[in-house]
């Protein structure tokens, strides 16, 4: 809302100025035509719409009151009303002198335009689950990425973000379809399809189209399983007829949103001494090293474009900087974007565009998910500040407090941090090209050509470092690195996607046709060099290969080439506005699969009624929309790797004849079995929805169902040693699994007074996943912790995929009687060598002794539900925004505390107080001071259910008289905060734990969730 | 008109598909017998690769810790050794025999010796239709062939009867349906195997002065076949075979204590070992093997320590030298635990601290490997690569003098041998004179449990040390409970297991 009436206000200025230069024309009339033009939705004059004589150039604008005048010659007859968004008019002058318009606002819910895939629809004939959401409310969160601004906003749709700068956030449509396929959601921007947006700006982004069922993303087949994201970037526009610059700031600093308080000293020293009954002397420092390692940092996004038009081509530049420093020291991400739409109207049969974007990323010092395996040691820097003693001190003065000399298995946290560098710099380009024919009015041409080009370059550096006193304050221990390493790695992926459709649309009387028919090609190619060298100096301008140790260098480098070749097509059918069938059909070839399961169909049938257009509703007033859709889709996911097929060589596996006297002998194996018939997964899908707006649409929602059933999911079976396979698994299609669920979505939109108006929406997505038909029934382990814990996820018929699996905590041995009173039933007893304060296991089997038969199920970390709050409220010059974002019924396994396997190891401050101990505290949930090794139970398991205030946002447009003087157009300044407030039970860091499908929700060294707050400004000339 | 041709003209466009041939994309990087022309004699080095597996606690061991623990650690030479607790489970119940079909150890030999063998069918299948010349083609299988006699020999001794696989299967089908996958054959058929694809090498392969130095010759054949033959007790075939090894005149015997170093590499007594060196930069060598057994830290520390300290030789072992026996000092690293703080000092001036900062008080002397005085690509990695005798000279004398014994041959001349090289005088041709020449010269060289099982005597002699071994069921490995699983009960399991 606060946008059109920004576009009005833009446009009262520059229609001063037009109004001005045309008024000499006026005088030569024949005929003059006057009138007002409004806005449908709220009744209000609209200035600024353009109106023109139909064919012609000729026309003018309303000024700020809506007026327009137009004086006419004889043969123009039609008159055309047009302004952003809403729908044109044309209407016929006949004898009129006055001729007052009301102009349909296109933000009315049901008739958007949607895009779909290779096509749009009305949204009113949308047979299909999908959601539309604008860039406005995505660009304004501080954020990297659209995706991380959709969580809590669409329901369905559970996004798991992650504090680490630079990174994707997990995303599930409709909960976990795929165990070892790729659970990467289909991306498709601007025509180019991906898996990855961290180049998009979100500012350039005019819309994303989600779809979540298999009818509306079965039209891209084989890629459509894990669901698909439609992105548009912006393009000019040659309406508002003037060049508008848009600048788009915001700074602010991040914090870690939630920290696990450790013992200090003092606890430390009482705890250790507990567990094992010996004193620690020795060191007497009190550091908290969460402290150590963590920051304050900074954020800042800068944004400008330049967008305008005339009828012929309308353009779109755009440029951004992007820093988001991690909280972690070290830690940082920058980006640079830019952009360039430009569209050409070349005739009225021809329209042509391109769209291209660069983008220059460099993430320093992280986790890395660039799939480029240079990770320095952040991982290990967070597992150890949660073990390392808090007796020892971080650096006193350039000499390292030495952590592992005082318990052999934890690193200076800080040291793993400073002992590296990694670097990986990305750069990015993407460009596509399209050309529209329009020979006849029911027939139209689309082709385009998209590329995706990306290089990225990642470097490693190892600091030399000895465990001796120039280091460290005491000498020893295992942290220690005698030679400096440096490795790089460069990769190259250059990708093509060549689409080219016909859409033929008629109307006979009401029924309203669309055929699209076409075809898609794409070509993927990459190719990585990796080498290193040792021996390298430290200083950082040094840091090339030609500056190591030459006879240490090795090298590496592969590639890869896959294709794809689709044929497509789509049947829209609408009788008279009220009956609606889309059925779709795409048929699938890739060089990824045999030959003789290279093609895949997916079809698809949706269908939906609009209810409210019956005549027998025309008699109500409570429904302005009643409809009811039903579609069923099949779809796939091809995301396993080119060679799944078929057997290859492994090189590389040389041995040295005449031993180190010289090198070593070229060898080779062929040691894989390969399933020969693999296929892709398969998804069908059932969704019924009913949508609904009443009281004038100021009430509107939609409730869905849906059962999603993926046959032939692929997993790794075991096969016996004897076949001569070197890892005794076999890649196969060989489960099902299925999800079902339940969606609302219920928004409330009103307008109070002309001051006053807010919106509220909320959604909410209750889904179940189970394992229905693993193969041969053998189920299959996941989470491995290793340490004393081993698996600790169950993947089996029946339950969720990636259940935890784990025994089951009775309660606390509180006396040796106890212990020797339990018994299993022929009189064993269970835990002989059990002490008071250690846990009580069940014996599931009931054999006399604890193990891993007595595993059970307890829980999993998908949420039973999710769901979102969405609060819009505008009061004058003042608009505030409040998202909230929550989870229930999900479990995340306390990994990091699992791995405590060292008595010296150090242990959160609360266990250090709430321990079992003795009669002082005859707790029956924790366990008396213990030295760790504990097994995996659920007694780790804990609840993941969290609700939090995602986005914050309160802003305040100034004043026309104000901003005139300073030629501005318009200027909104806002205070965000991204994560201000999180509720959870969770004992840990968070409870948004990414990770494959056999093993997420376990928290070891996850980097904290971050929360932000941000100052900003939007600035339009 | 002219609008409805481009029409037709675009729709034809659209509706033309790229040929078929667009979607052959060929596996880049992955080479085939048709892309690469020397693969067979690549997937014959890729064998001898797989020998030097050692992912214990992983997927396959053939030579690692796994295999240190069931030849070494299983006898009477040495113990488990370490902590107390360090790999209780799986190699310190494969030191006192309270063995069950879950251990890993076990199970990773397994599959190690099925992955190898794995590689060595690929390897004869790519042979048999590349093409090169008969008498190399008939080489390479000589050499593949008898990796896979060996490794069917430590199957054989290790489990007794098992699975004869001989031949790559197409798929996983051709895999479940053939039973030679799934089933155990009779022990004798698998000698019979092991027989076949050695006497196919020693017909072959040249002898070691006219092929390159580390590959199996025919010398390594008609050994290893002696040996076979001695655990089968053909004892004719042994003399003869070891006959002809003595007679060919290209081996001898070399000073006892460099056998083990890198000096002693390919020298003139080694038959056949497991080459180590480096690869890319990197060492090459069996993971673990000299870690494993590498003298470990304790008591007070202080030291950066050599590895983990298992396979520790036994009093039993060291109080069976005789005096004055060169070979003791060699075999075995003695810990200083005279309170002096003298520490040992190993042969290339290595000092181990005294019992104080030292976990245990004997090490394997033949697993260490020298970062001063050895060459290593990469000195600073404590698991440096160590050559691994298979068969040496003074084995062959040592079956010779057995053979020889039972044949009313020579016993003499080669005991006579073996103890002038140790320093020590002639003793009686007896057979336990000839066994205890043979534990002490082979001590921890892989060859003393299987030995003492071929004698018979296995479960007097382990007893008699304190161990809790079954005869009838102890010879022998349990068949892994994973496998036994996974080929849905068609594995049998050994007696008492």
């Amino acid at each position: 809302m606060h946008i059109q009436s920004l576009i009005r206000k833009i446009l009262k200025y520059l229609l001063t100025a037009m109004l001005l230069i045309s008024l000499p024309a006026i005088g030569l009339s024949q005929q003059i035509i006057k009138g007002t033009v409004k806005a449908s939705d709220n009744g209000e004059s609209l200035p600024g719409v353009n109106v023109i004589v139909k064919g012609t150039n000729h026309g003018t604008v309303t000024n700020f009151d809506g007026f327009y005048t137009l004086d006419l010659k004889p043969e123009e007859k039609v008159l055309v009303f047009s302004f952003i968004g809403y729908e044109d008019q044309e209407i016929e002058i006949g004898t009129q002198t006055v001729l007052n318009v009301t102009l349909k606002s296109k933000n009315t819910a049901i008739d958007e335009l949607v895009v779909i895939g290779y096509g749009v629809q009305k949204k009113s004939d949308i047979t299909g689950a999908t959601i539309q959401l604008k860039g406005t409310e995505l660009s304004k969160q501080p954020v990297l990425t659209a995706t991380q601004a959709m969580q809590g906003k669409v329901s369905g749709v559970q996004i798991i973000s992650s504090g680490n700068p630079g990174s994707t956030p997990q995303m599930r449509i409709r909960g976990t379809g795929t165990m070892l396929g790729g659970t990467h959601v289909l991306y498709v921007v601007d025509g180019i399809l991906t898996d990855d947006i961290t180049n998009v700006n979100s500012s350039d982004i005019v819309d994303m189209n989600i779809l979540k069922d298999a009818s509306s993303s079965a039209i891209y087949g084989s890629r459509g399983a894990n669901g698909v994201i439609i992105i548009t970037t912006k393009k000019g526009s040659s309406s508002a007829g003037k060049l508008n610059i848009n600048y788009n700031s915001n700074i602010g600093i991040r914090q870690a949103s939630n920290l696990v308080k450790m013992a200090n000293a003092a606890e430390y020293k009482n705890y250790y001494q507990a567990a094992t009954g010996i004193a620690i002397s020795g060191p007497t420092a009190n550091t908290n090293w969460y402290k150590t390692i963590l920051r304050n940092a900074f954020e800042q996004n800068q944004n400008i474009s330049i967008s305008g038009g005339s009828e012929k081509a309308t353009y779109f530049f755009s440029t951004s900087y992007l820093n988001d420093q991690g909280i972690v020291l070290k830690n940082n991400f920058k980006r640079i974007t830019l952009r360039s739409n430009i569209d050409f109207n070349i005739s009225k049969y021809i329209k042509t565009g391109f769209q291209s974007s660069y983008a220059n990323a460099i993430n320093e010092n992280g986790f890395n998910n660039l799939d480029i395996n240079e990770n320095g040691n952040i991982g290990s820097a967070f597992n150890d500040a949660y073990r390392a003693a808090p007796i020892i001190s971080p650096k006193v003065g350039d000499k390292y407090g030495n952590v592992s000399a005082f318990n052999g298995q934890v690193g200076n946290p800080l040291l793993d941090i400073e002992n590296n560098r990694v670097r990986v710099a990305a750069n990015r380009i993407q460009a596509a090209g399209y050309l529209d024919i329009n020979p006849f009015s029911f027939l139209s041409y689309h082709s385009s050509i998209g590329t995706d080009i990306l290089f990225r370059q990642a470097r490693l550096y190892d600091y030399k470092f000895l465990n001796d006193e120039t280091n460290f304050d005491v000498a020893g221990g295992n942290q220690l690195n005698s030679i400096s390493y440096l490795a790089n790695k460069n990769v190259q992926n250059f990708k093509w996607v060549w689409d080219n459709y016909i859409t033929f649309s008629k109307k006979f009387d009401k029924h309203d046709f669309k055929l699209m028919v076409g075809t898609t090609a794409e070509k993927f190619q990459e190719t990585w060099l990796s080498g290193s060298r040792k021996d390298v100096p430290a200083d950082s301008d040094l840091w090339y290969l030609y500056n190591g140790l030459a006879n240490s260098s090795q090298n590496d480098g592969k590639g890869d080439i896959w294709t794809r070749n689709s044929y497509m097509s789509r049947l829209n059918y609408s009788y008279n506005d009220r009956y609606m069938l889309t059925a779709t059909l795409r048929r699938d070839g890739s060089s990824r699969f045999p030959k003789k399961n290279r093609w895949g169909t997916f079809p698809s049938v949706g269908l939906a009624w609009n209810i409210n257009k019956e005549s027998f509703m025309q008699s109500q007033h409570l429904f302005d929309v009643l409809r009811v859709r039903a579609s069923w889709g099949v779809v796939g996911n091809d995301q396993i790797s080119t060679d799944a097929y078929t057997n290859t060589v492994i090189p590389n596996l040389a041995y040295p004849f005449s031993g180190i006297s010289s090198g070593a002998s070229n060898g080779s194996q062929i040691n894989q079995i390969k399933d020969p018939n693999i296929k892709w997964e398969s998804t069908a899908e059932y969704d019924f929805a009913l949508e609904f707006g009443v009281l004038e649409n100021k009430l509107s929602g939609e409730l869905n169902y849906y059962n999603k059933k993926v046959d032939n999911a692929l997993i790794n079976v075991n096969i016996p040693s004897t076949v001569g396979d070197a890892d005794h698994q076999i890649l196969t299609n060989a489960t099902s699994i299925q999800n079902t669920g339940v969606e609302v979505m219920i928004k409330w939109k009103s307008s109070v007074n002309k001051n006053l108006s807010y919106s509220i929406g909320a959604n909410v997505t209750l889904n179940k996943n189970k394992v229905v038909g693993l193969n041969g029934g053998e189920p299959i382990w996941g989470g491995n912790i290793g340490a004393a814990q081993g698996f600790t996820t169950l993947t089996d018929n029946n339950h969720a995929i990636g259940s935890f699996y784990v025994l089951k905590v009775l309660g606390v041995f509180q006396d040796d009687p106890e212990i020797l009173n339990y018994k299993s039933s022929n009189g064993t007893i269970i835990q002989p060598t059990a002490k008071p304060g250690e846990f009580k296991y069940w014996d599931k089997n009931d054999d006399g002794k604890i193990d891993d038969k007595d595993r059970d199920f307890a829980g999993s970390y998908q949420p039973k539900a999710y769901f979102g709050v969405n609060i819009n409220v505008y009061y004058r010059k003042w608009d505030f925004s409040m998202d909230i974002y929550g989870n229930v019924g999900n479990k995340v396994y306390n990994g990091k505390r699992a791995i405590r396997i060292n008595g010296k190891d150090n242990i959160e401050s609360a266990l250090v107080y709430n321990r079992w101990n003795g009669s002082q505290n005859p707790s029956q949930t924790q366990p008396g001071a213990n030295t760790g090794n504990l097994l995996a139970s659920d007694y780790f398991v804990e609840s993941g259910d969290f609700y939090r205030i995602n986005n914050l946002t309160v802003g305040y447009t100034f004043p026309d008289p104000f901003l005139k003087k300073l030629n501005i157009s318009s200027l909104r300044v806002f205070i965000t905060s991204q994560n201000l407030l999180t509720l959870k039970k969770y004992s840990g860091f968070t409870s948004e734990l990414p990770g494959s499908p056999l093993d997420s929700g376990i928290e070891l060294s996850t980097y904290p969730t971050t929360r932000t707050i941000a100052l900003g400004v939007n600035l339009n000339f | 008109m002219k609008t409805l041709y481009i029409s037709i003209f675009l729709i034809a466009i659209v509706l033309t598909s790229c040929s078929e041939s667009f979607l052959d994309v060929p596996i880049q990087g992955g080479a085939t017998t048709k892309s690469d022309p020397d693969l067979a004699q690549k997937l014959v080095t890729g064998t001898y690769n797989s020998l030097l597996q050692g992912d214990s606690w992983g997927n396959g061991d053939v030579h690692g810790f796994a295999f240190i623990s069931v030849t070494d650690i299983a006898s009477d030479d040495a113990d488990k050794g370490s902590t107390l607790d360090d790999q209780k489970v799986p190699v310190g119940d494969i030191d006192d025999f309270n063995l069950t079909a879950t251990n890993k150890f076990a199970e990773t030999l397994w599959s190690g010796h099925y992955n190898a063998i794995g590689t060595a069918n690929q390897a004869l299948l790519a042979l048999s239709t590349a093409n090169i010349s008969t008498q190399t083609k008939n080489r390479l299988i000589g050499e593949v062939r008898f990796l896979r006699g060996y490794l069917y020999f430590n199957l054989v001794r290790m489990f007794g009867d098992v699975p004869l696989v001989m031949r790559v299967p197409k798929d996983q089908t051709d895999a479940n349906n053939d039973p030679a996958f799934q089933t155990r054959v009779n022990k004798q058929i698998v000698y019979d195997s092991i027989v076949s694809d050695l006497q196919f090498s020693v017909d072959n392969l040249p002898l070691k002065s006219a092929y390159p130095v580390g590959h199996a010759n025919k010398g390594a054949a008609e050994s290893m076949l002696a040996k076979v033959y001695m655990y089968l007790q053909d004892w004719q075939k042994v003399y003869d075979l070891t006959q002809d090894v003595i007679l060919s005149g290209k081996y001898g015997l070399v000073d006892y204590s460099i056998l083990w170093r890198q000096a002693g590499d390919n020298c003139n007594e080694s038959i056949f070992e497991i080459e180590t060196g480096s690869y890319n930069n990197s060492n090459l060598g069996v993971s673990n093997y000299t870690v494993s057994q590498g003298v470990r830290v304790g008591g007070m520390g202080g030291w950066n320590d050599l590895g983990w300290g298992f396979c520790t030789p036994t009093t039993n072992l060291i109080n069976a030298y005789e005096p004055g026996d060169k070979r003791k000092d060699a075999t075995i690293i003695f810990i200083d635990n005279s309170g002096t703080h003298k520490g040992t000092v190993l042969w290339d001036g290595f000092r181990v601290p005294s019992k104080d900062s030292v976990q245990n008080l004997y090490y394997n002397y033949k697993a260490y490997a020298s970062a001063s005085k050895e060459t290593f690509v990469n000195q600073n990695d404590k698991d440096r690569p160590k050559n691994i005798k298979i068969l040496r000279y003074a084995d062959v004398l040592l079956m010779n003098a057995e053979a020889a014994y039972h044949i009313g041959g020579d016993v003499s001349t080669p005991l006579h041998l073996i103890r002038q090289r140790a320093g020590l005088a002639d003793v009686a041709p007896t057979l336990d004179n000839i066994w205890k020449e043979r534990r002490l010269e082979l001590a921890l060289e892989h060859d003393r449990f299987w030995d003492l099982v071929r004698q018979g005597r296995a479960s007097q002699v382990l007893n008699a040390v304190g161990k809790h071994f079954v005869a009838g069921t102890h010879e022998l490995l349990p068949i892994p409970n994973s496998q036994i699983q996974l080929s849905g009960g068609k594995l049998t399991q050994n007696f008492g297991y």
